[in-house]
């Protein structure tokens, strides 16, 4: 059949689809409904994935996270009835054995935290306050908004330095230049003032603590990060929590060790490895868990793979319905249109020309639908983005399937409407009336 | 007129197998329809006269016998040969008209073209002029429903012409319209014959027969009488005119 022809086809059944406007329309409904939900689901499903593994590469793919973990009752009964203690956790020793034992160590970042209120004039605020070394914000991947991160010669002489994350900054400092200024950390026995130098952007999740919203609702990740040496001349390594009617005090030296291989490939093989070096020291007490980003991010993708796969089998359940809703329609178009197809078959249209006819027709049908649903999933998502800040990512693959799909569902189920169609018997089809 | 014949019907047999029992609805029929001929089929129901016609418009195959239209034997073509024998060599008028609603004037006669592979764009002048023939000049985009019976029987009788067909065929082309309707289109019919087509009509009104210079009666599937009429027995003034 010639070009032209196909083209005159696609024109007709354009008409012939006009002539039924409200059912055409319906007969749509189930393929756009289907399409869309197929390219916002997607959508919605890689939006979240995507800050998933964002997240997760903020703690650094070639980086493995120790933490230390309260071991199960593993209290000593200090003087008096409701005063405890536990020891436990990461040594600075630790530390060292890993950088020197674990090959393909590249460095090794030790961070010490409790949570202490933290002043400037009448604001105040509970943060953690976290003793690390000069080079956390290369580990972390961390920003420096402005003036400068702590320095070695701060850590040599334990000076009182600070540098706090940009929305604490903005919170104690409203509309002020933090940089210079002072707070006070208020301690148990002592008060501690400590010089602003630096504003961190500290990357979201990165750190996994608690964030506080405050009366404006923003979230505000409270850090302040001092020198760790500063941090345990003046605190020590007892973080002393006063609950209702009793004292409990953590001795924990290290609260996490954060080490960094040379590659990603170096992460897996060497966790035995580390394992065996902290053990070593330790009679089988399970004072710390170990966070391997590396493998979080390829369980997030398989999840997202098998998650992916419901998706498309949602999607085919849905187009398949949306399918035999237009297949029904198209067999009642065909008994219908009986007597049409009866005066072309007389007028010289083969079976295959009035099959065609009707596969053009659903497929003009499919593809309008699909259209439609593309164009809504995609607007539906781009709202979800934009407006409500919900991360929505359209993906390429998505759309092709959702075309391809409808391409798919319109010759399927257009298929056995058009072959009952071409196979009427012209004398029988022209005497319906 | 030339005397080559456009149909040959050599002992024409139509059987309906109903499984248990045969029903012979064509039992042998023999006839030739000249070139230029105005032919007239008559008959009783239950005569062979829709069998006769489904065969003659190659819709239906016999179960038996030839069937000569133009230079070749269609009784035993296949589906898809037929279907180009009806789209170029017949051309068919019904008395339903049966014009397709979503199309208008223009592209309702154009339909057999299309299923010839032609291009509408090519033949638009082609299908207007037809379209001036009948009267409908000054309506080309105009949609069936919005035309009188008589006016959509025009656009049929312009819709057989279309493809230049060795006959027109038609089937009680007036059996819907009213008498004054119905003697405009057989004026038309008139007019064709005159321009020498070849004209076979189905029919049981036997005002349409009158104007066939040829009458052929059927009776329980076989032929009845063939009559044969002079031109000067005619009534019609485009007769005269002619002569």
């Amino acid at each position: 059949m010639p070009g032209f022809s196909i083209l005159r086809l696609i024109q007709v059944g354009f008409r012939s689809l006009r002539l039924h406007k409200l059912r055409s329309a319906l007969t749509m409904l189930g393929m756009i409904i289907g399409v869309w939900a197929v390219i916002l689901l997607v959508a919605i499903g890689e939006g979240a994935s995507r800050e998933a593994q964002e997240a997760i590469k903020a703690l650094g793919a070639q980086n493995v996270i120790i933490r230390s973990i309260k071991p199960i009752s593993d209290k000593v009964q200090l003087q008096g009835e409701m005063q405890w203690e536990s020891i436990y956790g990461l040594k600075n020793s630790d530390a060292v054995r890993i950088e020197k034992t674990v090959p393909g160590v590249k460095r090794v970042l030790p961070i010490l935290r409790h949570r202490k209120n933290v002043t400037h004039e009448q604001r105040d605020k509970d943060c953690q306050l976290i003793g690390t070394f000069p080079h956390y914000p290369q580990f972390t991947q961390s920003r420096l908004v402005a003036g400068q991160f702590l320095n070695e010669m701060e850590e040599a002489r334990k000076e009182n330095a600070c540098v706090l994350t940009m929305s604490l900054a903005g919170f104690l400092f409203p509309g002020k230049n933090p940089l210079g200024q002072e707070v006070i950390v208020r301690g148990r026995e002592s008060h501690q003032i400590f010089r602003v130098k630096g504003i961190l952007e500290e990357r979201a999740d990165s750190e996994k603590l608690p964030q506080q919203a405050d009366a404006t609702g923003h979230t505000i990740l409270a850090n302040v990060y001092i020198p760790l040496s500063t941090f345990k001349a003046l605190y020590g390594i007892k973080d002393i929590d006063l609950s209702v009617g009793s004292i409990s005090v953590n001795t924990v030296e290290l609260s996490e060790i954060r080490v960094e291989f040379g590659s990603v490939d170096e992460v897996v093989p060497a966790l035995p490895l580390i394992r065996e070096a902290l053990d070593k020291v330790r009679k089988d007490k399970v004072d710390y868990e170990i966070q391997v980003p590396i493998n979080e991010l390829n369980a997030l993708k398989a999840q997202k793979a098998r998650d992916t796969w419901l998706l498309m089998l949602i999607a085919c359940i849905s187009l398949l319905v949306g399918g035999i809703g237009i297949m029904n329609i198209m067999l009642a178009t065909v008994t219908e249109r009986t007597q049409e197809i009866g005066v072309r078959r007389a007028l010289g249209a083969t079976q295959i020309d009035i099959s065609v006819q009707f596969l053009v027709e659903t497929l003009i049908l499919c593809l309008i639908g699909g259209t439609i649903g593309v164009l809504g999933g995609c607007g539906n998502a781009a709202f979800f983005h934009y407006i409500l800040h919900h991360t929505t990512i359209v993906t390429e693959w998505s759309v092709i399937a959702a075309f391809g799909l409808s391409v798919g569902v319109g010759l399927t189920f257009g298929l056995y409407p058009a072959w009952s169609a071409a196979r009427l018997d012209p004398i029988e089809a022209l005497r319906h009336a | 007129m030339a005397d080559r014949n456009i149909i040959e019907i050599r002992n024409l047999t139509k059987i309906y197998d109903l499984g248990a029992i045969q029903v012979p609805a064509l039992k042998g029929l023999n006839f030739e329809i000249e070139e230029g001929s105005y032919t007239a089929i008559m008959g009783p129901s239950g005569s062979g006269k829709s069998t006769l016609l489904n065969i003659l418009g190659c819709l239906d195959r016999p179960t038996a016998g030839a069937y000569i239209l133009g230079n070749d034997d269609v009784a035993h073509m296949s589906d898809k040969e037929l279907s180009g024998v009806r789209g170029a060599r017949i051309g068919f008028i019904f008395q339903s008209y049966n014009l397709i609603q979503q199309l208008n004037v223009i592209e309702n006669i154009h339909v057999p073209l299309f299923y010839q592979g032609k291009d509408i764009s090519d033949y638009y002048d082609h299908c207007e002029k037809l379209a001036q023939k009948v009267g409908l000049g000054d309506r080309l985009d105009h949609r069936p429903m919005e035309l009188s019976g008589g006016q959509q029987q025009r656009v049929a009788v312009a819709r057989s012409l279309v493809n230049e067909p060795l006959m027109l065929l038609a089937d009680e082309p007036t059996g819907n319209l009213d008498s004054t309707t119905e003697q405009e289109i057989l004026d038309i019919l008139d007019e064709l014959h005159a321009e020498g087509r070849t004209l076979l009509v189905v029919t049981h009104d036997d005002a349409v027969a009158e104007r066939a210079s040829r009458v052929i009666h059927l009776k329980d599937g076989q032929v009845d009488k063939d009559i044969r009429k002079q031109d000067s027995d005619r009534k019609s003034e485009n007769q005269f005119q002619e002569a």
